[in-house]
């Protein structure tokens, strides 16, 4: 009997240690709100990324090392709009987290922090394709986005870690001079495209289109998620040539064929673009990613 | 930092106040370190009220370069948004139907021991493989609850409703602990716990059919799980649940069944020791950035109505590994193998009974799913099954083994068109062999369904 209260003792002094901990664990569901997180969370949080920025987030499976993540997590912070519906909810079910939960202060929506495109009023019907009722997900991808995002992750550490609020307002505070000062030159890059009509391959560049100012005729998909076919394809080549469509944008995730295809049609010119953080070795901050969407669409690298 | 020292100064000032002993000389000092305080208090507000006008001024910025530019787009301001709206999205409420047609070299009786599952395609002709309406949501801070009802049209035309799984979780009890109660699928290994809709094959593997029956081991219980504080996944979970019923079938199925020549009678749980008892550990890692793995054993200990007081043990080992590449399109390609192998001992007749022995089946199988491009996966199945003695002539014993390859069309994440042939050979059946060919659909209305790992 002593024995045993021994080694219960023991298993609970083990759990405490492994409860306490200095920094603050943040678990993100994608590289691009760690990239944030990080940046204004600086040494005083821990932060990890649920996907990693090759995939594409919307078709993530509950991997077991995801629920180990989750279950230790302080703050977890999602994209939100039915990005993660897929795999986010039996994840926290089985992380079993109550720090994390919808509704406690460690769960952060950030779909919330922005306004969101492409919201459907009126009835949404699956024959319509994989549509987001609550509006498009991909908003990450305007950097005025990230910019909300990065005061509604800060406020949010402040509350979670009151001590340090100072020092991620700080952080917070430079990131927002950054953008300040990458803003307009991205902008002036992309003048050219300015009100250009431009193809993407799936509906995640809307925010791109908002920020920068070009314009999304049309998708290679015929209605989201659902693949290409040949007659889809040949009635986009009719409009590509007639309304004089130069520029076809896509994530490096989806087939290249179709892209192929039309650029051998039309000599459509091809950009592929990192969707993401860790999309490419090279982009590991926010900025990175810009830098590099602004890079690929004035250099259109072909399919 | 200089916020997070003058913070720590607060709490010294004020521990030192509470130490500092009650004189009046005292007085003087500690009204000069309230003020202090008070001081310093205001000093944080000032500085917090700073930081917001930066940010206000910062994104007034931003809006000033939004608004020079003349998209239209931009109709849809941040004020649209600012207010979140609440929804009750956790709610959830599903129908998932499967059907089968197709047929086999062997008519419908002997393909009702062929195919021994529930929800198997069993017939010549059309099957109603399984009709299930799910329910789900949060009940409250505390509780998950879910319901699944299934609806199937027998070999006789006839309608059977069935409660598949009622049962609620709990949501947030400390130190990783689970509590799951009601009516729901024992989690034994990897396949058990699945609905028929979630399967990669039409049909399920053997050797589940001849120890779980047909529906799958499912009763009425409690189990705790453990999520154990280890630097990967762990868990472990402690179960105890009904015996009786023919979804139990290892233990006290329904009196008249036979098995091994034995005739099953009325038994009841007498006491908490004639209870199911169920354990599962299950490991999970990621091997590499591409490659995750789940490896877990599994036990089951409980009495059985061949005797008054003869008792089953079930154990069982599964391994599951997938690789998916770093670049994936919808989750595609990737490649999945999952192996499962299961052994039983069975204590047939009570002591003092002539016939009394102890029956000793075992069986495995393993499949593998390749998903070559988006909404295809192709799969391959391989099954055994065994029982120990002079089995041949019985076929839930015999030695069976089965080659099952697949094909699997999903034309969205909804629905599914499948195509399976069957290559059997099996010791009762006349010939030994038998080739059967399904083609399966499915179709999902309702919530999203969970993207399994």
């Amino acid at each position: 009997m002593e024995k045993l209260f021994k080694i219960s003792i023991g298993l609970l002094l083990l759990v405490a240690s492994l409860a306490t901990h200095a920094a603050l664990r943040v678990v993100t569901s994608t590289q691009d709100v760690a990239a944030i997180a990080a940046a204004v969370g600086g040494a005083r949080v821990q932060v990890e990324s649920l996907t990693p920025g090759t995939r594409d987030p919307h078709f993530a499976a509950a991997k077991p090392s995801m629920i180990h993540k989750v279950s230790r997590a302080d703050l977890l912070l999602v994209i939100g709009a039915d990005m993660e519906i897929g795999w986010l909810p039996p994840l926290l079910q089985a992380a079993r987290n109550a720090r994390v939960q919808p509704g406690s202060p460690g769960y952060l929506d950030l779909s919330t922090a922005v306004s969101l495109l492409g919201k459907v009023d009126g009835p949404v019907s699956r024959a319509m394709g994989d549509v987001h009722a609550k509006g498009n997900p991909h908003y990450w991808l305007d950097p005025r986005n990230g910019l909300r995002m990065a005061q509604a992750i800060a406020t949010r550490m402040g509350e979670l870690d009151p001590a340090h609020e100072g020092d991620y307002q700080q952080r917070l505070k430079a990131f927002g001079q950054t953008m300040e000062a990458k803003l307009p030159a991205w902008r002036a890059a992309l003048e050219p495209l300015r009100d250009k009509p431009v193809i993407a391959y799936h509906k995640s560049f809307v925010y791109l289109a908002d920020a920068f100012g070009f314009r999304i005729v049309d998708e290679v998909e015929p209605k989201p998620g659902i693949a290409p076919s040949a007659a889809s394809l040949s009635a986009l080549i009719t409009r590509i040539r007639n309304d004089g469509i130069g520029l076809l944008i896509m994530e490096p995730y989806y087939e290249r064929r179709s892209a192929i295809y039309l650029h051998e049609q039309t000599g459509i010119r091809v950009a592929v673009l990192p969707q993401s953080v860790g999309a490419q070795p090279d982009i590991n901050s926010y900025f990175d990613l810009f830098d590099a969407i602004v890079k690929a669409l004035n250099n259109p690298g072909g399919p | 930092m200089d916020q997070y020292l003058r913070v720590k100064r607060v709490a010294v000032i004020v521990g030192a106040l509470l130490c500092y002993p009650e004189t009046a000389s005292a007085e003087e000092e500690r009204e000069a370190l309230r003020r202090q305080l008070t001081e310093m208090k205001q000093q944080l507000q000032r500085q917090q009220q700073a930081y917001e006008r930066q940010i206000d001024a910062l994104e007034a910025r931003l809006d000033g370069l939004e608004a020079k530019s003349d998209e239209p787009a931009l109709a849809t301001s941040p004020a649209v948004a600012a207010s979140p709206a609440v929804t009750r999205g956790d709610f959830q409420i599903g129908l998932s139907g499967l059907f089968a047609a197709g047929g086999s070299s062997v008519d419908n009786d002997a393909l009702e021991a062929l195919q021994a599952g529930a929800h198997d395609p069993n017939q010549n002709g059309f099957t109603v493989q399984n009709v299930e309406l799910s329910i789900g949501g949060a009940v409250g801070p505390y509780f998950d609850g879910e319901a699944h009802v299934i609806f199937q049209i027998d070999a006789d035309g006839e309608t059977v409703v069935e409660l598949e799984e009622a049962f609620f979780t709990t949501r947030s009890l400390p130190w990783g602990l689970q509590l799951k109660g009601g009516q729901y699928f024992t989690e034994f290994g990897r396949q058990n716990p699945q609905h028929p809709h979630t399967w990669a094959f039409v049909d399920q593997p053997v050797v589940l059919s001849r120890f779980f029956g047909g529906d799958g081991l499912r009763s009425q219980g409690l189990r705790a799980a453990w999520l154990m504080p280890v630097d990967w996944y762990s868990e472990l979970y402690l179960g105890v649940q009904n015996p009786k019923g023919e979804t139990v079938t290892s233990f006290l199925n329904a009196p008249g069944e036979d098995i091994g020549g034995h005739t099953l009678i009325d038994r009841d749980a007498r006491d908490l020791g004639d209870l199911l008892y169920t354990a599962r550990w299950l490991n999970g890692f990621d091997v590499s950035d591409t490659v995750s793995m789940n490896v877990g054993v599994s036990g089951l200990w409980g009495p059985n109505a061949s005797g008054t007081t003869t008792d089953t043990a079930i154990g069982g080992a599964d391994l599951y590994l997938k690789w998916q590449p770093a670049r994936s399109q919808r989750g595609f390609p990737f490649v999945s193998w999952h192996s499962e192998v299961l052994a039983r001992r069975y204590e047939a007749g009570d002591p003092g009974d002539p016939s009394r022995e102890t029956l000793k089946d075992w069986g495995l199988f393993t499949q593998a799913l390749w998903g070559f491009k988006p909404g295809w996966v192709a799969g391959l199945r391989a099954e055994y099954a065994s029982g120990e003695g002079d089995t041949s002539a019985d076929p839930w014993r015999d030695t069976r083994k089965r080659l099952s390859p697949n094909l699997t069309w999903y034309p969205s994440e909804y629905s599914k068109v499948r195509l399976q042939y069957n290559r059997d050979w099996a010791d009762h059946l006349p010939d030994e062999i038998a080739d059967s060919l399904w083609l399966q659909f499915e179709f999902n209305l309702g919530s999203h369904a969970a993207h399994m790992f």
